[in-house]
């Protein structure tokens, strides 16, 4: 019987020991909280590149803003001796993400680049992922959105615009690590190389805090990062191992 | 012309019962028009609207992505609990004051569970792809996640309606071939259908009472189940307030108790309404008092233990939402819950309060408001307050999601005004079992005369 | 009529009901979008379908001159991104220059020449043909040339620099008009006019952020908005992360804190305008410390005399120790860098401020020197003389319109109307101009007045070129070439003025047909003014390498040398203390307007994705605001979204209140950007704007707008919004979501440098070859730029 051969050949691959851990590329982004200013351009430059809607006044007073790439404000302190902290927050790509789990219909997964990748397709909208991630980063599709025309004729062509009823989120620019690929593979090349391809966000970052690459390449930019002492995760204990690591802020006045 | 429930003889109960069926007066139409109305008006107009427009059409929003349309999908499937469960767990222990209610009860089961379904389709943002929730194969090889607790529901759901509809089905043939005895026309051709060639032999009353009893077994570890699951949509989580152990019990004891509380209020109507007051009286009140009291004490004490457990965790984001939901922008439902489901049902310690039918209604209602504002309350306040303060935002439910929150009881009740006319809703053969036998009776009246 | 009884209705109610949905969800399923196929038989040479092509340019949404790289796909725009070649942006860019798409795709854009119908602002317009209207413009035009009247034409234009700057002074002087101004709410001139009396330089210097340790900053927002944002941000970045155990130390001196504020070590409120008194005090604690060793060091003493630390803390409100500490620290750490800017600048004292900022970079050495000020070049080519008007100037223009001196007034990419203050009145000076065009490419309150409006192309449809100000210390030139076909029925600003010389009869004056001839025409002079260079043998090649890397310029910056103020600078220093219009007593508070991130000046408001980008510092979307400390909120018994009119002598707005936690009390905040009348969908009907309370205060020695100097009071109306803005709790609670290193944290090695900035080019390689492997190649390499002909 070849259908349980077959069975049984993928149940061992499939519990092999370490085998969800095998990730082709392990895409990885840091944010150098010392070097981001918060001035957003990454903002504007994800949703550009993702066609992200444009929701409108009403829509964000009902808190339905949808940038995928939002930054964070933390107000420490009162006056005079007040700090603002800012974080960009955006998708973590969690190698153990609560998001994976809870959608019914797999619509989201762990791909073999060790992405949160998102199937819009599949989404039928239970929103359960957004109430299963900790970091708030999945944007639901309230309505229909739309451009006024000629606004339309921005919209990049390699990414989909979503419709009413389905999630969506930050992919680390999956079209453009595609075309890395596709690029690499095309040069005979078998991968791609650091800072071959970066998304949109970390592409127009003016203070450089954001840098992305692959952690398995151990002398990329990313891996160099990653050594830095001050690196850490936002919500280490929900030990989701999140794939974006953040550099901590240095404060020049602490002792 | 009050009878008491001792004089009532077996042919009076088949007469009584097959006069619901068949004796309709324009009341009932009236009712039953203003129900289907309220649905079509309620339910599917702002559905269809929402279907149209998206899941905007409701309030939800960025941190607080789910809303009423999943705690009534909770409260639903919680009301669906007592019915079939309590029916189980009652026809296990012999309990006799249940024959005279549990078909009703059953009933609820399977409409709430109906009702319940919808909600998931109301609330998903693509109901036309909620097939892609069911295991069926197809040629891309595309399966559901059954790592995930959305799925066990669907899977936990289906199999308790599943359940459900045969236990109610199975329950009712002997019934069915008593009303197809004493019906004409149409009607008889139906029940001719529904009873399967019942004839009533010693075989078949055998066979039913083992297979009854073998499913009434089966459906109350399902039933438990059940809500169990519905609360690991939430527990499995990781938001604060939801994570926790206690929330199977919880959902169940909650589902058992809004349960309960609803067939107070479905007993009281048909009682009143249906002409039943001889066979659902005072001792089915008390007795259904008493289990909401002992209810309404567990329910209490697990509301306790949640507090204390967010209390003593001394964790900032546990400790935010439970000071949310106590003190924050919905404080003011949280008191309404624990006054209507903690404070409000001490009072069934009281025999008298438990066998007065008008207060016990009202109970029974104010305990349903106040379990299905813990349901809100479990969605609304803890997504609301999760762990990325500059991401917390306040819900408030749209007209929209109102309304179909008030059609969805119409549809609850629509369903449930069809099934009085169809199914004999006090089981016949089960009530006949507490009364004296013809025998006895008739030999009773040659003795006196 | 058909039998139907009660049950049969019932039923077919029912029935209906639900096949109507289910109908709805089959149709719902099965819905595809019509999707129409182009029949491509023979494409554009350009491009080929699915392969996107990269055009550089120059960013025109403010006034940095950003290179930057146009993702086209389809002849279509996509997406903005930094020229990596640029040594402006370095391949990065902010977020009102990626909006730039916007502007393009706008659909609020003018689509054709319009014709005045109706009185005027009632915008009633017909549309008219370019043929007619150019004709009819170039007829009034050489009618009053050769009457001699020509000086009645006056040419408004926002801040243009390169060629087309020169286009326009050419046009201009043939017509023998003087009034050639141009306008920008924003332009630095007091900076200027300071640099002019301390320096002697009349370019703006480069501040050499990135190889600085110290960066003490007064009033400018340099990441925000300053000057060339995204080039400082660089610095930022780079000085903070990028060397080895070095890590700059940021100090801010500003009465609100701004972005730059936040990102900075040290944020310290001065009373507004006191911050040269600051500077000066600081200068005072150097010298006196013996940080200073110039010949000169006694008249230094002279002019710092009377700056002791008492007198600057009592003046400036900052404690006198910390003025000490800022002195002892600015002068150990070296090198430095002391900026001015800003709200600084803008103050009745502002240019005597900002010197006081200059002598600060001179007393502990910073002139010259890696890490500090940088003098730049003058431009490779364009006017050097600046046009630029500050408010005494466009009074004088409004005084001319009213004596009826000005009998024509063109109006080019700028917005007068909306950012000059009410009290100007030169809203009210139009109406006496008898013809007013308008060369603009959206309807903004300023076109709304004109009599005939000649819509422009945007700069992704132009022909130009920029040459940046301020500089990065050494010379670059760079080409703003069309990255897709012109979308409506608009011509670029060069293009029309050719076509209106060529139509007065001057061909001989302007020989070139079209703006990009004029453009090839005058860089075959940049091209011989080099070496010249075997690789590039005649001025084709040279054109089409500069097009293709849209930069040109030099490499290195040149040495600095030894630099002394003139004589009689230093005794000239000193700084007054601050006036404002209205008296503190009836205007308790100093209102402080700044530049919002997104919005500019109010260019962006008619961006949606600007009106939907969060405040960075509050968050606030689509709105007007105003800020107010939480002492000064409760001593008036306001919380956020109680409105208030904001009352000043010159006027009276309303906004919303917002509590913020980085002002001062006795000052209130509000963005300038919102508030607009026309400007589009997106704009109008959004905010209000602060320029309109301004009092017509300006900075003596320039005549600058002082627009920080106006004081205000509150007074609530009663009336209650909810601020639309995104977020929740600005408390962290605990939850370390940013956490914390102490100061003794190295800074990071292996953090990216310029080395792996370069790697950013490679990112744009994906899709670059279309543009030419050479130039992708170019794209790669940050400091070579490809074309090198001039030695330093």
């Amino acid at each position: 019987m070849s259908l349980i051969d077959d069975f049984l050949a993928r149940w061992h691959e499939y519990r092999r020991p370490g085998y969800y851990e095998e990730f082709d590329y392990h895409w990885t982004m840091t944010v150098d909280l010392d070097r981001c200013t918060g001035c957003e351009a990454c903002v504007t430059a994800c949703q550009a590149e993702n066609n992200t809607p444009i929701v409108g006044e009403d829509a964000i007073a009902r808190g339905r803003h949808m940038q995928w790439m939002r930054v964070e404000r933390y107000w420490e302190g009162e006056y005079p001796d007040v700090k603002l902290r800012a974080i960009p927050m955006f998708c973590q790509h969690c190698d153990a993400a609560p998001c994976e789990t809870v959608c019914p219909v797999s619509a989201t997964y762990h791909n073999q680049d060790g992405l949160n990748a998102q199937i819009y397709n599949r989404c039928i909208g239970t929103r359960s992922c957004a109430v299963y991630c900790p970091y708030e980063v999945r944007y639901f599709n309230y309505n229909n959105h739309h451009w006024d025309e000629p606004l339309d004729q921005q919209l990049n062509p390699d990414v989909s615009v979503r419709e009413k009823g389905v999630m969506e989120k930050c992919t680390f620019c999956i079209q453009r690590i595609r075309q890395a690929k596709d690029a690499a593979k095309d040069d005979g090349r078998r991968r791609v190389q650091d800072g071959e391809v970066q998304p949109a966000c970390v592409q127009t970052c003016p203070t450089e805090a954001l840098v992305f690459g692959d952690r398995k390449d151990p002398d990329s930019a990313v891996s160099l990062m990653l050594g830095n002492e001050r690196a850490y995760t936002v919500l280490e204990e929900l030990n989701t191992d999140p794939s974006v690591v953040y550099l901590k802020k240095v404060d020049a006045d602490a002792a | 012309m009050q009878r008491r429930h001792e004089d009532i003889k077996f042919a009076d109960v088949n007469n009584d019962i097959v006069r619901s069926l068949v004796e309709t007066g324009p009341r009932y139409y009236v009712t039953l028009a203003i129900a289907v109305l309220i649905t079509l008006a309620c339910f599917f107009f702002p559905w269809f609207y929402q279907l149209y427009y998206g899941i905007g059409a409701a309030g939800m929003n960025h941190p607080t992505v789910w809303g009423t349309y999943l705690a009534s999908f909770i409260f639903w499937i919680g009301l669906s609990h007592s019915g079939t469960l309590l029916s189980c767990v009652l026809h296990i222990t012999n309990s006799e004051w249940r024959k005279a209610m549990y078909r009703s009860a059953e009933a609820m089961t399977l409409f709430s569970l109906m009702v319940a379904a919808m909600m998931v389709m109301v609330h998903v943002g693509r109901p036309w792809f909620i097939h892609w929730a069911l295991p069926y194969p197809n040629q891309m090889e595309l399966w559901p996640n059954f790592r995930s607790p959305l799925m066990f529901d669907v899977m936990a759901i289906t199999t308790y309606l599943t359940g459900s509809s045969i236990f109610i089905y199975m329950g009712s043939i002997p019934d069915f071939a008593a009303v197809r005895d004493r019906t004409t026309g149409w009607r008889h051709h139906m029940y001719v259908l529904l009873s399967l060639g019942w004839r009533g032999t010693d075989t078949e009353w055998h066979r039913l009472g083992w297979a009854y009893t073998f499913l009434a077994v089966l459906i109350i570890p399902l039933a438990v189940s059940v809500h169990s699951i519905v609360s690991w949509d939430f527990a499995m989580s990781i938001v604060p307030s939801l994570h926790q152990t206690i929330f199977a019990p919880y959902f169940v004891v909650g589902a058992i108790y809004s349960g309960t509380a609803g067939i107070v209020t479905v007993m009281f109507v048909l009682r009143k309404y249906m002409n039943f007051e001889h066979y659902i009286t005072k001792v089915h009140f008390d007795n259904l008092g008493k289990l909401l009291l002992a209810l309404s004490l567990i329910w209490t004490y697990i509301n306790v233990v949640e507090v204390f457990t967010g209390w003593y965790s001394n964790d900032s984001a546990e400790l935010e939402s439970l000071r949310y939901k106590l003190f924050g922008f919905y404080a003011p439902l949280y008191w309404e819950m624990i006054l209507f489901c903690a404070v409000a049902p001490l009072l069934l310690i009281s025999k008298r309060f438990r066998t007065s039918f008008v207060p016990m209604l009202i109970l029974s209602i104010a305990i349903n408001i106040g379990m299905y504002t813990e349901r809100f309350l479990i969605v609304g306040t803890s997504l609301s307050r999760q762990y990325l303060p500059d991401s917390w935002g306040v819900y408030v439910p749209s007209l929209v999601e109102l309304s179909i929150l008030v059609g969805s009881i119409a549809m609850f009740c629509t369903l449930f005004l069809v099934f009085v006319k169809i199914f004999p809703s006090v089981s016949i053969y089960e009530v006949k079992e507490t009364l004296p036998a013809p025998d006895e009776g008739k030999t009773q009246w040659q003795a006196t005369h | 009529m058909p039998n139907i009884d009660r049950r049969s209705f019932l039923t077919l109610v029912g029935a209906g009901g639900v096949g109507a949905g289910a109908g709805f969800m089959l149709s719902e399923s099965r819905k595809h979008p019509v999707e129409h196929l182009v029949p491509y038989p023979v494409p554009p040479e350009e491009f080929s379908p699915g392969i996107a092509t990269w055009y550089n340019s120059v960013c025109s949404m403010c006034s940095a001159g950003c290179g930057i790289s146009v993702r086209t796909r389809e002849g279509r725009a996509k997406k903005i991104e930094g020229n990596p070649a640029h040594p402006v942006s370095q391949g990065r860019l902010c977020a009102l220059g990626q909006s730039g798409l916007q502007a393009l795709y706008n659909p609020d854009r003018i689509t054709g020449p319009l014709v005045r119908a109706g009185r005027r602002g009632e915008l009633e317009f017909d549309p008219a043909t370019w043929e007619e209207s150019l004709a009819e413009l170039a007829n009034q035009l050489e009618l009053m040339r050769t009457a001699g009247r020509g000086g009645g034409v006056a040419l408004l234009t926002g801040g243009v620099r390169g060629h087309l700057a020169s286009l326009l002074e050419l046009f201009m002087s043939w017509l023998g008009s003087d009034q050639l101004l141009h306008y920008d709410f924003n332009h630095p001139a007091t900076l200027y006019a300071a640099n002019e009396r301390f320096f002697g330089e009349s370019e703006l210097p480069y501040y050499d952020i990135e190889n600085s340790r110290y960066v003490l900053s007064f009033g400018a927002d340099f990441i925000g908005h300053w000057l060339s944002p995204v080039h400082h941000g660089l610095g930022f970045g780079r000085s903070r992360q990028a060397r080895d155990g070095i890590r700059a130390r940021f100090v801010q001196i500003e009465p609100r804190m701004s972005l730059t504020g936040a990102a900075a070590d040290e944020w310290i409120a001065a009373n507004p305008g006191t911050e040269g008194i600051l500077a000066l005090g600081i200068a005072r604690r150097i010298v006196d410390q013996g940080g200073y060793q110039g010949a000169d060091l006694d008249a230094w003493r002279a002019a710092l005399d009377g700056y002791a630390a008492e007198s600057v803390a009592e003046q400036t409100g900052v404690a006198a120790d910390t003025v000490a500490r800022l002195a002892d620290s600015f002068a150990e750490t070296q090198p430095g860098l002391a900026i001015g800017g800003g709200a600084t600048g803008n103050h009745s004292n502002g240019v005597d401020a900002l010197v006081a900022v200059n002598a600060l970079n001179h007393l502990v050495g910073n002139i010259g020197v890696e890490g500090g000020v940088i003098f730049n070049p003058p431009p490779a080519f364009g006017p050097t003389a600046s046009r630029q008007a500050g408010l005494s100037r466009m009074l004088e223009l409004a005084e001319d319109a009213r004596a009826g001196r000005i009998e024509m007034l063109i109006v080019s990419n700028t917005n007068p109307v909306f950012n000059l203050p009410e009290a100007a009145g030169f809203a009210e000076a139009l109406a006496d101009i008898p013809q007013i065009v308008s060369l603009s490419t959206f309807l903004d309150e300023t076109t709304a007045q004109a009599d005939l409006v000649l819509p422009s192309h945007t700069y992704l449809e132009s022909w130009g070129d920029d040459a940046p100000s301020p500089g990065v210390g050494f010379r670059v030139g760079a080409v703003s070439q069309p990255v897709v076909e012109p979308l409506y029925d608009t011509r670029a600003t060069g293009d029309i003025v050719l076509e209106l010389a060529h139509r007065m009869g001057l061909d001989l004056a302007f020989p070139w047909p079209n703006m990009e001839e004029y453009l090839k025409y005058s860089w075959r002079e940049v091209w011989s003014s080099g070496t010249p260079d075997p690789a590039i043998p005649d001025f084709d090649t040279f054109w089409t390498s500069v097009v293709r890397a849209g930069v040109w310029g030099d490499e290195t910056r040149a040495p600095g040398g030894e630099f002394a103020p003139d004589a009689g600078v230093v005794d000239g220093i000193g700084v007054g203390a601050p006036e404002f219009a209205g008296a503190e007593g009836e205007f308790p508070y100093a209102l402080h307007p700044y530049l919002s991130n997104g919005l500019h000046d109010g260019r962006g408001a008619n961006l949606p994705w600007m009106q939907e980008l969060p405040d960075a510092l509050t968050g606030v979307v689509y709105g007007s605001w105003i800020e107010l400390n939480p002492v000064t909120a409760e001593e008036l018994g306001l919380s956020e979204g109680d409105v208030v009119a904001i009352e000043s002598p010159a006027g009276s707005i309303e906004a919303p209140v917002l509590v913020y936690p980085a002002i001062m009390p006795g000052v209130v905040a509000m963005p300038i950007g919102q508030g607009h009348e026309q400007y589009g969908r997106y704009a109008h009907e959004h905010g209000v704007n602060p320029i309109d309370v301004l009092a017509a205060q300006t900075e003596p020695g320039t005549g600058a707008l002082a627009w920080a100097a106006t004081r205000v009071r509150l007074v609530p109306t009663g009336g209650r919004v909810d601020l639309v803005k995104v977020g929740g709790d600005s408390r962290e609670l605990g939850r370390e979501i940013v956490q914390i290193a102490d100061a003794g944290t190295p800074a990071a090695a292996g953090a990216p440098t310029v080395a792996s900035a370069t790697d950013a080019g490679a990112a744009v390689g994906i899709d670059v070859p279309a543009v030419g492997a050479e130039a992708a190649m170019a794209n790669t390499r940050l400091n070579s730029i490809p074309i090198t002909v001039v030695n330093t």
